[in-house]
């Protein structure tokens, strides 16, 4: 009977993470580090234009080498190496280590055998091609799931939105991000408390039936509150001066360091654009 | 169905942001007309609705739990154009600020999940439901299969991206740089669990709360296109 409520157990659980993997954000961001010092505009260009790197490059070494410079950015910023490989190995690379096993068998990507054995009666083998193959796309998938992590645990949730001004996203969005970051957290605080309250008043649910009219009962109700609130939110906007166009302060300094690390993150792309020119 | 980045080329990802780019602008302009100054606040709380829907773990015959996208919902109760904008909200949140999803994919995760999934399963829910009362089963049911059907096509849609990658990014040798698989084994891959589990996700969870508004809320159905 238990297990008919295990639908509540892990949305509570999904929000329990969340709600984790922020504090944990912001205790990182707010930490003394080398990424932390670094200009946001300039420290989310690096990781951008490092980003790219990884997507350009064919070559092994050269991946690994972004992800060794990756691990040493996480180390002088403060960041605990056994926290970062939990919050970056699981789940993502992880899954696509699964999804790319596959590829390293003849059947998938026939070439050169490395390693050859019987499976159900059939002649299968490892493929040298089919091992690069794996490895190259484990090792960016890996590489850049830690770069975009790397710039999540180092820069505050309210500053990264508001460097996205940079890159010309248009005001509204950026004011339409902020407003949703925070309204995400109010949301997850209603299903908490909500679903405790299902959950200490209705001890077990009887069926699965019963449990998914209890989910759509939720999702209907939180939209109901949500449409109810914006009227609310807008009025409470035009009370404090909201004319339609939105400011955001912006005040960023760069400094000669940020301009630096931006041309060594720059020096490596144009690298990656070489030898990807040159392996071709 | 979220692709993480590494998954796909450069050239993948240039194309799908310029495929976006007009579905932004249109998007933003129409909602902008038809919303005005209220805009805003209704569509962060949009989207933060978007965000949340996946944080509700529905139980699923056999006691395991699953949960939906909520894309064709998202459009049925904001309207194609707003739900487009309310979910590439959502999904730039979750792939800067959580790290979820890439951030070089975000064209591509916007095109499959904020274009083709609303909009498909929209049209099939306004066509399955045209001449029905808003508050009639017949509606149920429209929601239930545009949700089905816009999961699905979104999930092919992903298979083709993914599928395709061997094909433009590959060494001399052919050596495939990214998604490894062609496009057979990727679509066979992204149907076939869509069709038989995620799709009946997605149509129970949208079927259940437009019933539920139905008898509940109904004048928020009455809405229902406004943008």
């Amino acid at each position: 009977m238990a297990e008919n409520n295990h639908f509540i157990e892990r949305s509570l659980m999904a929000v329990l993470v969340l709600f984790k993997e922020s504090i944990f954000s912001e205790d990182c961001a707010s930490r003394k580090g080398f990424l932390q010092a670094r200009d946001p505009r300039v420290k989310a260009l690096m990781i951008f234009v490092l980003l790219l790197a990884a997507l350009f490059s064919r070559s092994i070494p050269f991946i690994a080498g972004i992800y060794g410079f990756c691990l040493v950015l996480a180390l002088v910023s403060s960041i605990d190496i056994l926290f970062f490989w939990e919050r970056t190995l699981f789940f993502i690379p992880f899954f696509s280590l699964f999804i790319a096993a596959p590829a390293l068998f003849n059947i998938f990507t026939p070439g050169e055998p490395l390693a050859s054995f019987h499976l159900f009666g059939m002649a299968v083998s490892i493929t040298k091609q089919g091992a690069a193959s794996a490895g190259i796309f484990f090792l960016r998938v890996l590489t850049s799931v830690s770069l975009c992590v790397l710039l999540a645990l180092t820069t505050r949730h309210s500053v990264l939105l508001k460097v996205l001004r940079v890159f010309k996203v248009p005001q509204i969005f950026v004011m339409i991000m902020g407003m949703c970051y925070r309204y995400i957290y109010l949301f997850m605080e209603i299903i908490q408390d909500t679903y405790t309250a299902i959950k200490s008043r209705c001890g077990n649910i009887s069926s699965s039936a019963r449990g998914r009219k209890i989910v759509a009962g939720n999702i209907a109700n939180l939209w109901r509150r949500s449409y109810d609130m914006h009227n609310q939110v807008y009025s409470a906007m035009i009370s404090r001066g909201y004319s339609g166009e939105p400011k955001v302060m912006d005040e960023f300094r760069a400094g000669l360091k940020d301009w630096l690390c931006l041309g060594v993150t720059l020096s490596v792309f144009i690298l990656s654009l070489w030898q990807n020119q040159y392996l071709n | 169905m979220h692709i993480p980045d590494g998954y796909l080329g450069p050239a993948t990802c240039a194309v799908m942001y310029a495929a976006m780019l007009p579905i932004w602008t249109a998007a933003a302009k129409i909602v902008k007309k038809r919303l005005k100054a209220k805009q805003a606040p209704l569509l962060a709380i949009g989207a933060a609705f978007s965000f949340v829907i996946m944080m509700f773990n529905v139980p699923i015959p056999g006691g395991s739990t699953g949960h939906a996208v909520g894309g064709v919902l998202a459009a049925i109760i904001l309207g194609p154009w707003a739900a487009c904008i309310a979910i590439t909200v959502a999904l730039v949140i979750q792939a800067l600020l959580f790290g979820d999803g890439g951030i070089t994919a975000i064209g591509a995760n916007c095109f499959n999940m904020a274009f083709v999934l609303p909009f498909i399963g929209y049209y099939i829910y306004r066509l399955a439901g045209s001449g029905s009362q808003v508050g009639s089963g017949r509606r149920v049911i429209a929601a239930g299969i545009g949700a089905y059907l816009g999961i699905n096509i979104a999930a092919l849609c992903a298979g083709v991206e993914f599928g395709l990658q061997p094909l433009f990014h590959h060494t001399t040798n052919g050596l495939a740089l990214y998604c490894p698989y062609g496009l057979k084994a990727t679509v066979t891959a992204m149907l076939g669990g869509h069709l038989l589990i995620f799709g009946w996700i997605e149509a129970i969870v949208t079927a259940s709360v437009i019933k539920y508004l139905q008898k509940k809320f109904p004048e928020m159905l009455y809405e229902e296109g406004a943008a």
